[in-house]
């Protein structure tokens, strides 16, 4: 754990814990042989389940006692079950592997034999109700995948299986609770690259949907981006999304108005890279985008700041240097 | 009865050096005149607590270390009526927040004193706006990226302090040369900070209690709290359960207890005499060892020992202890007890005016809306808070020192249900004054209540009224001189703890462990041998020859010697 001092303990308190930990390990070797050999021995019955069940609390890292579960499950128990027995075991296996991932998070086999659960849910509970359990279930896969983004916000596995699992659900969630979703998530730590990334999948589809007014939306969120950048000046991520919105626009007093905050950011934190290169970078878009609109002593002096950015650039950030002259050395 | 070491009061400096030299195998006789342990930084009843303020409000000196009591505690006004339930309030006479990175924590976990407390995360720290209204207190990138009272110039500048103030400032150019500049100025000048902000940094989280604090101390006050932020949870401070420090000295004491120290409370001490020894064989010693004895009453046998540890109010003038005249206090603080049945709401002022925004569903979504994502309007209720009041911001209060209150309810089991303890601190400049504490103190308390009708309820609720209510000003000693310090051989007295908030838990362990050494000494110096498990003797160094009259057990080498059980490291919660 983190920042918990070590304690010190003395030697009969270390010793007595060593003589513990030998009996778990023994009762656990004892375990698996046993297992080992019913499954050779293709018993399937409810007594090797339950085994199972046990060991795979001591090691879910084992794979092979998951497969040999799911093999009893196939073989021995769906079969003489009804579905709504079926559905009750399936339930309960997926209880145990949220009670495992709790403890280990990232194991791959727990996660498999989860989605295999998922797959095996029969029709049901009616017949006018085809997908009722389908349908709990995929709710809670939504709260589980919720529960791992609070731990670890930034854990891109976990947004993929996000977007998968709002993909399958039976009946979708809006749009617009996943944008306020995204935005808890922000604003709990905007350093965070896949909430900005999910955040801009979910404004393009509802844009396109017709569901939000695309030139207000990018105002505000212009704003929350820049309160950002004020915030910490330094999160790359803020950054790129910034660019994306810039991106999106075709007004140039936009790009005017951002490039204006973005000196006023420069004036007050001067040794900030980000800040010089995104106006390299947005006076090059002036330039390129609405070259008619300038005048030439307009033009001229663009240039010439993003000359002398990139010369600071080199000074500020030396492990890019090369890039920067070789921006300078290139046309717009 | 002989011991090696008497403690007289169980204060919270006294209990921890208590329990370290019963862990040491010393032999410890820990007394209190109180019935109760803790001292000065007891949790009592309600009724304790008028018993208390009686006690000291009253003119009969039954004893000397009452005597003392009285010109400790001074301006006691309190309401007659006890409520109901009144065993089941803790309150503490030194509230305090533990950061969870210090001295204290340290020693509450190296000690196993940890394993008999729960404590609660101070829930927030707000800072008083104006009747029914707080402003909160961006402490983390993320309440100041969320904040929508800070203008964005005003976020640059307050993220530049804290990522400066949560680093190695020493030494740094923005701080070198002006360690005793007055801290609210400092904040002005070198990081461009304006009213708001500086306020909220220098009250909400230095905790200063005037503008004129020195940065320095100031400063390292700040990076430990941003430090502490994360370790148990979102905020810097915990709270000890069933009041704090009172149950918590008290864990030292059971510890101790637990280690053969004898508990004796609700006696008075009738004497403490000190007599010379004879003068030892060893002709190189230099100071004579002296012995204590002390007399309790209803007690036959006179209690021995060869070293006494002793909180200034039991030291008897004759081994060096405060004559009435002489007494000079450090800090003076006036303080309020007060308990209400409504809970305080932290509405903060900068909440816009309803506008519905993009981010929540709209009305356009039909049937696909699901009830779980309708926006609710946020509590702000609070039941373990801390509520800060900058200099000036009350019309009738102090223009020059902040006031700091700290409310705590049934989270943290100091409080029934339905019920809070408020408890308010303002530290006097100087120790003479005129105004009563109930005088100074009231307009907070006011204040304090004012929140608990918050403006945003639907209907329109009256403040809560203090079910009970104390007033009284609180002196600290000035450190106390017995014999010469070079001396061996005087009373080791526990020097005072500004009882301030966030610092009085460190500052009263580390006055603890200064204690401890100090006794360590003592006793080694007069031959004292300790009683020490089968290990340590057995690593001890075995072959160094040692004259009779000197201790021969191994030197002892830390505070807290190593724990007796390993714990299942599953437990993680406060």
């Amino acid at each position: 754990m983190h920042g918990v001092k070590r304690v010190r303990y003395s030697r009969e308190a270390l010793a007595a814990q060593k003589e513990r930990e030998l009996a778990k390990l023994k009762e656990f070797q004892g375990l698996t042989a046993e297992v080992l050999d019913r499954k050779k021995r293709k018993d399937h019955g409810r007594e090797s389940f339950d085994l199972t069940t046990r060991l795979l609390h001591v090691n879910p890292e084992f794979y092979t006692i998951w497969n040999y579960r799911r093999l009893i499950l196939l073989d021995g128990v769906f079969p003489t079950s009804t579905p709504t027995q079926t559905n009750e075991i399936l339930s309960d296996d997926l209880s145990l592997t949220t009670t495992l991932l709790k403890q280990h998070p990232k194991v791959y086999w727990i996660w498999n034999h989860r989605q295999w659960c998922l797959r095996q849910v029969p029709d049901g509970p009616t017949d006018t109700d085809p997908n009722g359990w389908r349908q709990s279930y995929w709710n809670k896969e939504l709260f589980v995948v919720e529960k791992m983004l609070e731990v670890d916000p930034r854990n891109f596995h976990a947004w993929n299986y996000r977007r998968h699992v709002l993909d399958n659900m039976p009946v979708k969630r809006t749009e617009l609770s996943e944008l306020a979703y995204t935005k808890r998530k922000i604003e709990a730590n905007f350093s965070n690259f896949s909430a900005w990334h999910q955040r801009s999948k979910v404004l393009t589809s509802l844009w396109s949907a017709g569901k939000l007014d695309k030139p207000k939306s990018i105002e505000e969120e212009l704003d929350l981006v820049k309160n950002a950048m004020y915030t910490d000046p330094g999160d790359q991520s803020v950054w790129i999304y910034h660019r994306w919105l810039i991106s999106l626009g075709d007004s140039k007093n936009v790009v005017d108005r951002e490039i204006l905050s973005i000196d006023e950011l420069l004036d007050e934190q001067p040794d900030s890279k980000w800040c010089m290169e995104s106006l390299v970078f947005y006076k090059r878009l002036l330039l390129r985008k609405y070259s008619e609109s300038l005048t030439d002593e307009e033009r001229w002096k663009l240039g010439s700041d993003c000359e002398g950015l990139l010369a600071k650039l080199q000074r500020v950030d030396p492990d890019r240097k090369q890039r920067y002259i070789d921006l300078s050395g290139h046309s717009v | 009865m002989d011991f090696d070491v008497v403690v007289l009061g169980t204060g919270l400096s006294e209990s921890v050096a208590a329990a370290a030299l019963s862990k040491a195998g010393y032999k410890v006789a820990h007394v209190d005149t109180n019935q109760y342990y803790g001292g000065d930084e007891a949790s009592l009843t309600v009724e304790e607590l008028a018993e208390w303020a009686d006690a000291r409000a009253s003119d009969d000196p039954s004893s000397d270390y009452l005597a003392n009591q009285r010109a400790r505690y001074t301006s006691i006004t309190r309401s007659q009526t006890i409520p109901p339930q009144s065993r089941q309030y803790s309150v503490s006479l030194a509230p305090s927040i533990v950061p969870s990175i210090g001295p204290h924590i340290d020693s509450l976990i190296a000690s196993g004193v940890s394993r008999y407390g729960q404590f609660k995360l101070l829930e927030k720290v707000a800072v008083y706006d104006r009747p029914g209204y707080v402003q909160s207190v961006p402490g983390s990138k993320e309440d100041v990226f969320k904040s929508k009272a800070l203008s964005l110039l005003d976020k640059r500048r307050l993220m530049r302090f804290l990522m400066f103030a949560a680093g190695d400032f020493e030494g740094k150019k923005e701080l070198e040369g002006k360690e005793q500049t007055p801290f609210v100025q400092y904040l002005q000048d070198v990081f461009s900070l304006k009213d708001q902000a500086t306020s909220a940094i220098a009250y909400a989280l230095a905790f200063c209690t005037s503008a004129e604090e020195p940065t320095l101390p100031a400063m390292q006050r700040i990076r430990q709290y941003l430090r502490s932020a994360g370790r148990y949870g979102a905020s810097p401070f915990l709270v000890g359960h069933y009041g704090g420090l009172g149950e918590t000295a008290q864990g030292f004491c059971r510890t101790s207890a637990v280690k053969g120290g004898t508990y004796i409370l609700g006696r008075r001490v009738v004497s403490v005499e000190s007599s010379p020894d004879d003068s030892t064989k060893d002709e190189k010693s230099t100071s004579t060892s002296h012995s204590y004895s002390v007399k309790l009453i209803d007690f036959d046998e006179r209690l021995t020992a060869k070293v006494l540890v002793s909180s200034p109010d039991y030291v008897p003038t004759s081994l060096g202890g405060n004559t009435s005249t002489s007494k000079q206090s450090a800090y003076a603080v006036a303080r309020c007890v007060a308990i209400i049945d409504k809970p305080l709401v932290f509405t903060p002022s900068e909440v816009p005016e309803d506008t519905p925004s993009t981010d929540t569903d709209g009305p356009t979504d039909g049937p696909e809306d699901e009830p779980s994502e309708k926006p609710e309007p946020p509590s702000y209720d609070v039941d373990t808070a801390l509520l800060v009041f900058p200099p000036g911001c009350l019309q009738n209060g102090s223009t020059t020192t902040a006031v700091h209150a700290l409310v705590t309810g049934e989270g943290s089991m100091s409080a029934p249900r339905g019920r809070y303890i408020v408890n308010i601190s303002l530290s006097l400049s100087e120790s003479t004054l005129s105004s009563s504490a109930e005088e100074l103190l009231r307009p907070y308390l006011e204040a304090a209540l004012s929140l608990t009708a918050p403006p945003s309820s639907s209907s329109v609720t009256s403040p809560a009224t203090s079910l009970f209510s104390l007033f009284y000003i609180h002196h600290t000693p000035a450190a106390v001189s017995s014999a010469p310090p070079s001396s061996s051989s005087s009373v080791i007295v526990t020097p005072p703890s500004r009882p301030h908030l966030p610092t009085i838990a460190d500052e009263a362990t580390e006055h603890a462990e200064a204690m401890f050494w100090t006794a360590v000494k003592q006793l080694k110096a007069a031959g004292v041998q300790r009683t020490v498990p089968k290990e340590e003797a057995e690593e001890g160094d075995a072959s160094v020859e040692k004259a009779g009259t000197e201790d021969t057990s191994p030197d002892i080498d830390s505070f807290w010697p190593p724990l007796d059980a390993v714990e299942d490291e599953t437990s993680d919660e406060w």
